[in-house]
Parts: structure tokens; sequence; C-alpha cells
């Protein structure tokens, strides 16, 4: 069986080559070539070249002294020879040609504007921390109660007004608060108690200041009535809304009070002989 | 460049030292700024603040 190969197909070397720079480059291909130009029929003749002369899209016509010669390169010969030219007197091809270089103005050294380039960035930062820091305590202030809230909020009383044994009721916060100013008897009394007895123990040195004035909040533990003063079975405080008792120093003995009388926050100004509450 | 130098290893080598000088360098800002800025308040408005004419009404008011 007699075998043969047909070549279909062969390998066309390229024709066109590449410059370095991309652009492909076929120099014996006229790309100024114009189409034959007829005269398209109303009489003014061809505007461009002869329509009876072929485009010279590749090759050339030559008419030496005896007939007419036609060159058409159908396939120019490949370039084979494709590298670059490393050792050249030409300049060097850049990647990108425009850009102007820039090597006498970079620094030298890495250290040359480090420290300033640095400092700048921590100006920055000292800058922007002061300003969240004057940002953010500018809205604490706004939490913070204003000078009249403050005002209210103290309730000042003249000691020298209230005699010994009597008790005094005033109004701080919107609530009654008790001032009694105790007989030594009563301290005694107050004193003299036993801790082991009491609902709430808490001994009176603890709830007073000064052992003649005693300062309390005005409500009774249990539900919140005012207590009555000198009064009950202890000698103290009696509230009448559920029958509590309590005695001199405020504390509960009787009753379902869980807890003795509130000691509000107070003070003396003893320049002034007063007695601040709040 | 030898002071950029030292300031470069003092405070900006490790991070840590860094960022604790910038809010140290903050915190001493604001206390400089509001110093200064009030110092040039007053003496804007100098005579015409309370705590500048505070004494004369005070005495006024003993006397009498």
């Amino acid at each position: 069986m007699a075998s043969y190969a047909v070549r279909k197909s062969i390998n066309l070397a390229p024709t066109v080559r590449a410059l370095p720079n991309g652009i492909p480059s076929a120099p014996r291909l006229n790309l100024a070539a114009r189409t034959p130009s007829d005269g398209h029929g109303h009489g003014h003749g061809a505007a461009g070249p002869r329509a009876d002369v072929p485009t010279r899209l590749t090759g050339t016509f030559t008419s030496p002294s005896v007939g007419l010669v036609s060159k058409t390169f159908s396939a120019p010969s490949p370039t084979t020879h494709l590298q670059q030219r490393l050792i050249h007197t030409s300049v060097a091809a850049k990647d990108a040609p425009q850009v102007p270089d820039f090597t006498p103005y970079t620094p030298k050294d890495e250290s040359t504007n480090r420290a300033m380039s640095y400092f700048m960035v921590g100006s920055l930062g000292v800058l922007s921390a002061s300003l969240a820091q004057s940002t953010i305590t500018g809205f604490l202030e706004t939490m913070a109660a204003s000078a009249d809230v403050l005002a209210l909020a103290k309730t000042e009383v003249q000691l020298a007004n209230i005699p010994e044994g009597k008790n005094v009721i005033i109004k701080w916060r919107g609530k009654p608060v008790f001032i009694r100013h105790r007989t030594p008897e009563e301290i005694e009394e107050a004193r003299g108690v036993s801790l082991k007895g009491l609902r709430d123990p808490q001994r009176d040195e603890d709830r007073v200041k000064k052992p003649e004035w005693l300062v309390m909040l005005g409500v009774c533990t249990h539900l919140g009535c005012v207590p009555i003063g000198e009064s009950g079975d202890y000698g103290g405080w009696f509230c009448p809304c559920h029958g509590s008792h309590y005695d001199i120093s405020g504390r509960a003995r009787k009753g379902p009070a869980p807890l003795n009388l509130e000691i509000p926050p107070y003070d003396f100004n003893e320049a002034e002989g007063k007695l601040v509450v709040g | 460049m030898a002071f950029a130098n030292a300031f470069y290893n003092t405070f900006v080598k490790r991070n840590s030292v860094f960022v604790t000088s910038i809010f140290a360098g903050a915190f001493a800002f604001n206390v400089g700024f509001d110093v200064a800025v009030t110092s040039f308040w007053d003496r804007w408005n100098q005579g015409k603040q309370w705590k500048d004419i505070r004494s004369r009404y005070i005495q006024e008011e003993s006397e009498s």
C-alpha cells in the first residue's frame, strides 16, 4: 500500500515584525496608496490618481527602455534577525520615553528628608489628638449639672435658730429633711441602745457627724410616708401610715419599716453657724 | 542633619515611643494653648472683666 502524505498546511514565516516599541513594521507596504478613482459618470474626470494605473500597495512599476516591469511582493521576505542590538550608539529605548528623568531630584540618602517627614506626621497627630480631646471634653461637659441646678441642690439652715430638744423640717430636693437638736440625755439614750436588738444595726456615732445634731431624710423606709416627730414608743419618730417606730437616732425599732431613716449628705459651716444639706 | 537623625532615633524609631510622645505632646499642647489663649484674652479685655473691676464694687459695699 503506497502511502503518501499531503502537506496541507505550512507555517509561513511572519511577514511583519514588531519594532522594539511594539509598532509592527512592514517597510515595503505602501500605506499611502489610494484606490484608483473613477469619474463616477458625470464628467468631471478623475479626482485622484489615474484610473488606468494599478494601485501600488506592494511592489513597484518600472519602465526600463524595453517593456514594462512590474514587481509585486506577494510574500515579502521574512526578517529573521529580531534581537535588539545591545551595543550601539543610538539612545536607549525606554519604556516610557516621554517621562523626564528625575534622578537629580531624588534624595541622595534615605535619611535626608526622613526626620522632617516624620516630624510633620507627628505634628498632625498632636494636633488631631488635641482636637479630639477638646471635642470629647466639650461633649462631656454638656452632661454635667449646670450652675443653677447645683445651686438648687443645696439647702442651708441657720443652726442658731433651732433650740435644744426641737425638731425642724426643711425641704431639700423636694423631700423633707428632719433636723433635731438633741439634748445630752437623748444622746445618752441613743448611744446606750444595744445593737443586737436592732433590725438594721447601726451605731449612733455612725449616723451623726456631731452628736447634738441629727440630720435625716424624713421619708419612712417602709412606703415613703413622712413620720411624725417626738412620738412613738421610743421617743423618736412614728409613721402614721403603717405604724413604724423610730428611736431618737432615727433607727427602725418597731413596725414594718425595714431600714433606719436615711442620712443625706450634709456639712457644717462653722464660720456662719450653718448646716448645708446636699 | 545630626539633629534630624537624633530626633529620628529618639522618637520615631519605635512606634510605641512615637505614639506615646504624640499623646504627651497633645497634652502639653492643650495646656499651653489654653494658657496662651487665656492670657491673650485677659490682656485684650483688660479692665472689662468682673475679676478686674470686682475690687471697686466690693470695696464700696464694705465702706457703706
